[in-house]
């Protein structure tokens, strides 16, 4: 993995305190270190966003699940995708999920990658270990 | 509404006929009464010629009479001529007055009355040849004898006595015709007055049913309009709630999703977690097998992983189950591609899916009749009837070679597909219950998850149309599939 790279903060917004265990694990497994950073609800994670993205203080990766609790996750997309300069970081839709019009829906607004979270955990953890490769081989640009 | 129309039609109509017969009598009436009325003028007529023929023989008598007197005095025989002109006259006038007596009492008086006639007139002509004899005294005193003065005044009491007769049938006759022509026209008054009363309440009941028909087809009116917008508010109520089934199922079944990804989750954690204790006991239960007891060994080589594996098939299962719900309510949800569609075509290549099961299990398979194309949309349709099909191959009676027919009609806007199988039946208490989810029938000698058929009816409802069955358990099922033949495309929001 390049040192750019490793330099990227992934933001993880996730409620499912499970899920985001289970992630992390994954890509421990993986062999990502890259700092995570865990949000369990959209008003957090807004403001450690436009924060950072103001600051122009390190790249990100935008792990983004749609279900949250104080807002949906398609609202959270959006305003990423609306910020002059966050709007750049890519962002990985990662949920339950799997509906058509769900998916055009995220597409529609910028999301980079649509991931189902799939119940059948080898593919789950499959599906995880596979973002540590996307992280290794994207050319993530600086936030 | 229509047995009171009926009543009232019947009793126009028996107003109107009664009219006519009233008409009718009237004009009969009418006829009589001129007929009568011409036999009256007649009868007066007869009574005019009696009355007039008398005066006039009368006259012919008082002017043979003048002119016998008149040459009495003057032995002039130019004084004869009065005589002369009525003697030629009387028989004719008595002629007249005969044929007028029709009344037996008439007649006998004219008869009495030709009598004295003749003997005044054989009186007279007694003087009158004296008198040409020269005997004029001897003619005078045979006028002096009075007889000749009787005989007239006998003649005067006939005549004035036939006079009167004359006048009184004349009165007799007036007053019948009076009185017939007055009931005729009282009988035509009142059944003039009865025709217009009918006339009038034929056309009031004609009014009041027109009226009323009016009233009801515009309260029909007014009743369909309120069925109309109730039926509308009624389906989109029913499309709301529908809606709302389908948004629901689909949120459920996400929220049931999400901690089965962490039961699944952990659960493969712990699996992996316990593939190194399991190593770890063996290590250590070689090296220092008293540290390791039966039961430790126990839990760690059999009851947690079984306890594990229970976990993993139920939380399998449940994601085939919450699979199920979304499936179904995306089926609900998805919005149609309708084109032309060939059912003969689709229903072969379905057949041939499963064509090496049919041929394994021996099936006969046949479809019949004349199936109708719709216009519709083929993967929902490739669905339903795959479906039913590998139920019907499914569910066949192995004690009996299958049979399978599919065939299809046109009935009016729909197109009506039978799947008959001669397979082991459903019992009619399950007939509901088949179509609904994760519920199944019969022996439990399958696999399935009591989806297929209630995927089954929401895709026919979702293309308008609706599925029934009919079985006998142990001889076979029957699906009767009814399908709108041209299915609009109502755009889904």
């Amino acid at each position: 993995m390049n040192a750019k790279a490793e330099a990227v903060v992934i933001a993880m917004i996730e409620d499912d305190e499970g899920h985001a265990r289970l992630i992390e694990k994954n890509l421990q497994r993986a062999g990502v270190t890259n700092e995570l950073r865990h949000f369990s609800n959209g008003t957090e994670a807004l403001k450690f966003l436009l924060e950072a993205g103001a600051e122009h203080a390190f790249a990100l990766l935008i792990l983004l699940d749609l279900n949250l609790p104080d807002m949906s996750g398609i609202d959270v997309l959006a305003k990423i995708k609306a910020h002059p300069d966050l709007k750049r970081a890519p962002v990985i839709v990662l949920t339950t999920t799997d509906d058509e019009r769900e998916i055009l829906r995220c597409y529609d607004l910028g999301c980079n990658v649509y991931i189902t979270k799939p119940v059948n955990y080898e593919s789950f953890s499959q599906a995880i270990r596979q973002l540590g490769l996307f992280l290794s081989v994207i050319a993530v640009p600086q936030v | 509404m229509a047995q009171a129309g009926s009543v009232l039609t019947g009793r126009g109509i028996l107003m109107l006929l009664l009219g006519g017969l009233m008409l009718v009598i009237i004009c009969i009436a009418s006829i009589w009464l001129g007929d009568r009325t011409t036999k009256y003028t007649g009868a007066l007529q007869q009574a005019y010629n009696l009355r007039v023929g008398t005066g006039r023989l009368m006259n012919g008598l008082k002017d043979a009479e003048t002119g016998q007197r008149g040459y009495l005095l003057t032995t002039d025989p130019g004084y004869l001529a009065p005589y002369k002109a009525a003697l030629a006259s009387l028989p004719t006038t008595l002629r007249d007055l005969r044929s007028a007596a029709t009344h037996e009492v008439d007649q006998a008086m004219v008869a009495e009355l030709s009598t004295v006639v003749d003997q005044k007139l054989a009186e007279l002509a007694e003087t009158i040849r004296l008198q040409e004899a020269g005997q004029t005294a001897q003619a005078l005193d045979l006028v002096r004898t009075d007889a000749g003065k009787n005989v007239m005044d006998h003649a005067r009491q006939i005549a004035t006595n036939l006079v009167a007769s004359a006048d009184a049938d004349v009165a007799v006759q007036v007053r019948t015709m009076h009185r017939n022509s007055l009931g005729v026209q009282t009988a035509a008054i009142a059944g003039s007055v009865l025709v217009l009363v009918l006339f009038g309440g034929f056309t009031w009941t004609i009014a009041r049913y027109n009226r009323e028909l009016q009233r009801a087809s515009a309260a029909v009116e007014e009743l369909n309009r309120g069925l109309e917008e109730r039926v509308e508010q009624r389906t989109a109520d029913l499309k709301q709630a529908n809606d709302e089934i389908q948004r629901f199922a689909y949120i459920v079944s996400h929220d049931l999703r999400a901690p089965l990804v962490n039961i699944m989750g952990f659960t493969a954690e712990l699996d992996a977690g316990l593939k190194s204790l399991q190593a770890f006991t063996d290590i250590v239960s070689a090296q220092l097998p008293q540290a390791v007891t039966p039961e430790v060994h126990h839990t760690a080589m059999a009851d947690v992983p079984e306890a594990l594996s229970f976990i993993r098939a139920s939380t399998t299962k449940m994601d085939r189950l919450i699979s199920a719900i979304l499936k179904l309510s995306r089926e609900g949800r998805r919005s149609l591609s309708i084109e032309r569609v060939d059912m003969t075509s689709l229903l072969h290549t379905i057949l041939d899916s499963v064509r090496h099961q049919i041929v394994d299990a021996g099936v006969d398979v046949r479809l019949e009749g004349q199936i109708p194309t719709l216009i519709s949309d083929r993967v929902i349709l490739e669905q339903i009837f795959s479906n039913l099909i590998d139920n019907a191959v499914k569910y066949l009676d192995p004690k009996r070679s299958g049979k399978i027919t599919i065939s299809g009609r046109v009935d009016t806007g729909y197109a009506v597909f039978l799947v008959v199988d001669n397979g082991r039946g459903i019992d009619p208490k399950d007939y509901e219950r088949i179509f609904e989810l994760f519920r199944r029938s019969g022996t439990q000698d399958r696999p399935g998850e009591g989806i297929g058929l209630a995927h089954v009816r929401t895709l026919v409802r979702r293309l308008g149309g609706d599925i029934t069955v009919s079985s006998v358990l142990g001889q076979g099922t029957t699906f009767n599939v009814r399908l709108p033949r041209i299915t609009k495309n109502q755009v889904e929001t």
